[in-house]
C-alpha cells in the first residue's frame, strides 16, 4: 500500500480484510507477505491517528478562537 | 350598514361613510367574531388603571391584545406571572375600541382569561412543528452525513457552568479520548436561549478542525427546553454539514433538536461516547492485536514453508533411493525373468532342434534308404542280368561238376568224365567223351 488510508475507519477496515484474509490461510507467500506488510503500515497509521488524541484533553473557547482570529486579520 | 344616497363618479366604490359609524359597526363586526383560545409569547407588557396590554407572539406574527385588571385577577396567575417572555394562552375575542372626539382607536385582542402555557400546550406546539419540518425531509440530511470514528477535534455548545459539561468531559475521558474540545458556551434556559445556541453552532461548524458537534444541557420541563425546540436552531442544525450530537433533557427525542441532530442522546455521558465513536482504550488494546496477528501470520507463512520447503528439498533424494530400489528391484526381476526364460528357451529349442533333428534324420533316413532302394534295384537289375539263369535262358548251359562247381574248362570236363549241364529249366547228366564226343544223360 502506497498511499495512507483517508481515515481511521477505512484504516482499520481494511486491516480487518487483511486479518480476515490471513486467518483463512487461502493467501499465498508472496500475498501474505505483501498483507503483512500493507498490515504493518496501517498499524502504523492508526497507533499515529491514536496518539493525536492520546495526549490530554484540550479545552478551547470558542469566543477566544474568534478574538485571535480577529487580531489575527487586523495585524495583516 | 346602509346603502349610500349615491356613488361617487369614477371611484365605483361605496361611500363616503361617517367614520364614526363605521367605526362603531367594525366593533360590532368584530366581537361577533368567535371567541377563540390563543397561544403564545408575552412581550412588552404594559399597564394603565384598569387593564394590562401585551403582545402575544410567536415565530409567525403577533396580536395585541388586552385583559382588564379585574379579570387578570380572576385568573390568579400570581403578581408577575404576565411578564415577557411568558409563555401563556388566553381566551377571548377580538375587539375594537373605535375611539371619540379626543381618544384614539385601538383594535386588540380583548383576553377574558389568561393562564400559563403547560406542557399539553407546548407539546402539541411542538407536534405541529415537528409535523412540519418532518415533512420537509429536514429530520434526515444529519442523519446522512458521516460521522468520524476518532475525530481530533469537537464542539460543544453549552451553558459554561452545569453538570451537562462536567459530565460530558467525564464520559470523554473515560473512552480515553484526549482531542481538543472547543466550548462554545451558550444560554441554554427557555427559549430565548435559541439564537445564541444557533449562533454558536454555527461558529463552531463553520471551524474546519471541528468534526463533530455537541449541543447539551441537563434535565428540566419542556418549557425549560424549549430553546432546543426552536424552528430556527432546528432548521440551521438540519442544514449543518457537520454531525450534530444532541444530548438535552434526560428523555431521547423529547425537544425538536433531537429531531434533526444526527443522533440524540439522553444524557451528555452518552453524548460524549455518540461524539466520539471509538474506545481509545480499547482500540489501542485491539491495534495491538492486530500487530501481533500480522507478525504471527508473517513468521508462521515464512517458518511453514521453510519447513516445506525443507521436506521439498529432502524429497528428492528419498525419491530417487524410492526409485533406485525399485529399479534394483526390476533388474532383479528381469534377471531372473531373463534366466527363466533363456532356460525355458533353451530348452525350447532343444525340444525344437531334437524335433528337428528327428524329422531331418528321419528325413536324411528316407532319401538314404530311397537311394539304397535305388541302387539295390539297380544291382539287383544288374545283378540279375549277370545271373547264369538268365544266360541260361538265352540257350547257354552251365557245366558243373559233381558237387556243382562250375566245370569252366574242356580239361577240367574231360578230367571229370561226367559232368551236370545246367539248363534253364533242370540239369542233365553228361559223359565226357575224349574225343570230344560223349553220350548224354539226363539226370532228372
Amino acid at each position: 500500500m502506497t498511499d495512507s488510508p483517508e481515515s481511521y475507519e477505512a484504516a482499520v477496515e481494511r486491516l480487518e480484510e487483511i486479518i480476515d484474509r490471513l486467518d483463512s490461510g487461502q493467501s499465498g507467500l508472496r500475498e501474505t507477505l505483501d498483507l503483512c506488510r500493507e498490515g504493518r503500515e496501517l498499524v502504523k497509521f492508526c497507533a499515529a491517528e491514536l496518539d493525536e488524541v492520546g495526549e490530554g484533553l484540550k479545552e478551547l473557547r470558542l469566543d477566544d478562537l474568534a478574538a485571535r482570529l480577529e487580531v489575527g486579520s487586523e495585524q495583516s | 350598514m346602509e346603502q349610500p344616497a349615491q356613488k361617487q363618479a369614477g371611484t365605483g366604490l361605496p361611500g363616503p361613510y361617517a367614520v364614526g359609524r363605521y367605526a362603531g359597526k367594525l366593533q360590532e363586526w368584530m366581537r361577533e367574531r368567535a371567541r377563540v383560545q390563543l397561544i403564545g409569547e408575552v412581550t412588552g407588557v404594559g399597564r394603565s388603571k384598569v387593564q394590562a396590554y401585551f403582545e402575544l407572539r410567536d415565530g409567525d406574527g403577533a396580536i395585541p391584545c388586552a385583559i382588564w385588571l379585574n379579570d387578570l385577577e380572576k385568573a390568579g396567575l400570581g403578581d408577575g406571572a404576565l411578564r415577557d417572555g411568558a409563555e401563556v394562552v388566553i381566551s377571548g375575542g377580538l375587539d375594537y375600541y373605535p375611539g371619540g372626539g379626543q381618544a384614539s382607536p385601538n383594535f386588540c385582542f380583548r383576553a377574558t382569561h389568561v393562564r400559563l402555557a403547560g406542557e399539553g400546550d407546548l407539546i402539541a406546539r411542538l407536534e405541529a412543528l415537528r409535523k412540519q419540518l418532518r415533512s420537509e425531509g429536514l429530520f434526515e440530511l444529519q442523519k446522512q452525513l458521516h460521522r468520524p470514528r476518532l475525530p481530533k477535534t469537537i464542539g460543544v455548545v453549552t451553558a459554561e457552568t452545569g453538570a451537562a459539561r462536567r459530565d460530558l468531559l467525564a464520559g470523554l475521558q473515560r473512552r480515553g479520548w484526549g482531542g481538543s474540545v472547543i466550548w462554545g458556551f451558550a444560554p441554554v434556559q427557555d427559549r430565548h436561549a435559541a439564537p445564541a445556541i444557533g449562533r454558536a453552532v454555527q461558529d463552531l461548524a463553520a471551524r474546519p478542525e471541528v468534526e463533530a458537534i455537541v449541543v447539551t444541557r441537563g434535565g428540566g420541563s419542556l418549557a425549560d427546553l424549549w430553546a432546543f425546540c426552536d424552528e430556527t436552531l432546528c432548521r440551521t442544525v438540519a442544514m449543518l454539514r457537520v454531525p450534530v450530537v444532541s444530548a438535552v433533557g434526560h428523555e431521547r427525542d423529547k425537544t425538536l433538536i433531537d429531531d434533526v441532530a444526527a443522533v440524540a442522546c439522553s444524557t451528555p455521558t452518552h453524548a460524549a461516547e455518540a461524539a466520539v465513536p471509538l474506545d481509545c482504550v480499547a482500540a489501542r488494546e485491539s491495534l495491538e492485536r492486530c500487530a501481533v496477528a500480522l507478525r504471527r501470520a508473517g513468521e508462521g507463512a515464512i517458518g511453514t514453508r521453510s519447513r516445506h520447503l525443507g521436506a521439498l528439498a529432502r524429497g528428492p533424494a528419498r525419491a530417487l533411493q524410492r526409485e533406485r530400489s525399485k529399479l534394483n528391484q526390476k533388474i532383479r526381476e528381469i534377471r531372473a525373468a531373463s534366466e527363466r526364460g533363456l532356460a525355458e528357451r533353451a530348452a525350447s529349442q532343444k525340444r525344437i532342434g531334437t524335433v528337428v533333428l528327428e524329422r531331418a534324420r528321419n528325413r536324411a533316413v528316407g532319401a538314404d534308404m530311397e537311394k539304397r532302394r535305388a541302387a539295390l534295384h539297380r544291382a539287383a537289375v544288374a545283378l540279375r542280368a549277370h545271373e547264369p539263369e538268365r544266360t541260361l535262358e538265352r540257350g547257354y548251359a552251365l557245366v558243373e561238376g559233381e558237387a556243382g562247381e562250375p566245370v569252366t574248362s574242356a580239361e577240367a570236363a574231360a578230367a571229370a568224365g561226367e559232368v551236370k549241364l545246367r539248363f534253364a529249366d533242370g540239369r542233365v547228366r553228361a559223359k565226357i567223351n575224349e574225343a570230344g564226343e560223349g553220350d548224354v544223360e539226363r539226370d532228372r
